[in-house]
């Protein structure tokens, strides 16, 4: 469903992204183990040397040996860890920042006092209530804004007859409205 | 006319919010660098010590120094992974529940709006980016209950005051002008 009440009544995030991302996580940390199991392998794999002394002799010597390549491995996988886990972070983190963003731009918008229009996120998009809780305000702000300015017209109307009761029904007309703002607090 | 088809696709900006997805990314390399330095301390260690001890042990029954730490190097790249992943995925939980919470009151905020609330505050957030936010909303709002409450003002003015017939039409165009500009 994606009607204006489904959206207000949708979760902020959905279980949906919150899986995908764990998921996405799992399979690039995944990915960096395999990488660093792959060098680690192919650093340890080469064979011995064929006679007991010379075994001997290469397990001795191997850890200070294997201490720069360990070093150098772990820093492959932390880089390529770190970089895919980035993408996947701006990538998924986009989901909601890029409606945040979106919202900043409409409130400085409106603050300006440049016509407002109606917010709707891609359909992808994560805090779509968001959207539909501000075009909710905005709507009922407009329709309080019609109601006066009716009332206000409603009110000139009676300018076609005398100017007393115009000026009596323009002043009871403002006195409706005075106390129809009166509710805002 | 302009052929829609044909004008140049803009790429599609992702990096919106440096301060949002920065920190995340920081905090995710923070884990995986962390991750990293204790796999890389604990299997050093552990290659000294069972490498020596198969230098002593004798009976090399072995070709290569990767069928020696086979084992322990499986265990130790299972405990990085799961170790990463685990903290990873308490971080973007605290993330998930953190926008829930942040945003969820950024929206209840709005929400008390359309019910004429313009007054009650967004509240802060544990994330900066999200209570900035809150910040907007609530300038936002006081902005739009400013304007009301000084057209408010001005209406019940004019509505008492004992002004000439031309004072009273030229305040009643202002305000009728006043009024269109909210939510405009």
């Amino acid at each position: 469903m994606s009607g204006p009440g489904a959206a207000g009544n949708s979760p902020l995030i959905h279980r949906g992204y919150v899986f995908g991302l764990l998921l996405r996580l799992c399979l690039t940390f995944a990915g960096g183990v395999g990488i660093l199991s792959v060098i680690l392998y192919f650093a340890l794999s080469r064979p011995f040397p064929g006679d007991y002394a010379g075994v001997f002799h290469a397990l001795r010597n191997l850890s200070p040996f294997l201490r720069p390549i360990l070093a150098v491995s772990v820093l492959v996988y932390a880089l390529l860890a770190c970089g895919s886990t980035s993408a996947l972070c701006v990538y998924i983190l986009h989901k909601v920042a890029g409606p945040l963003y979106r919202m900043e731009r409409v409130l400085n918008q409106y603050r300006s006092g440049a016509p407002t229009r109606t917010v709707s996120f891609r359909n992808d998009d994560q805090i779509q209530p968001l959207a539909h809780a501000f075009n909710l305000w905005i709507g009922s702000l407009r329709r309080d804004r019609r109601r006066w300015l009716a009332m206000m017209m409603d009110a000139e109307r009676h300018c076609l007859q005398d100017e007393a009761t115009c000026r009596a029904e323009m002043e009871e007309a403002l006195r409706k409205i005075a106390g129809d703002m009166a509710r805002y607090r | 006319m302009k052929n829609p088809a044909r004008q140049p696709r803009q790429p599609r900006i992702r990096y919106v919010t440096p301060r949002l997805q920065g920190s995340m990314m920081l905090a995710f390399a923070a884990i995986i660098a962390i991750g990293g330095a204790i796999f890389w301390e604990r299997v050093d260690s552990a290659f000294r010590r069972v490498f020596l001890h198969a230098a002593m042990r004798g009976h090399y029954a072995f070709d290569s120094a990767y069928d020696v730490v086979r084992d322990l190097l499986a265990l130790h790249l299972a405990g990085l992974f799961v170790g990463v992943f685990l903290a990873s995925s308490v971080l973007a939980l605290l993330l998930v529940a953190a926008t829930r919470h942040g945003i969820g009151k950024a929206v209840d905020s709005l929400r008390a709006s359309a019910n004429r609330d313009l007054s009650t505050p967004t509240g802060s957030s544990p994330i900066r980016e999200f209570d900035r936010f809150g910040e907007n909303i609530d300038a936002a709002r006081a902005d739009t209950l400013a304007s009301v409450l000084t057209i408010r003002s001005k209406a019940a003015a004019l509505a008492a005051g004992e002004i000439s017939p031309e004072e009273f039409r030229l305040r009643w165009d202002e305000l009728k002008q006043r009024i269109r500009r909210i939510a405009p």
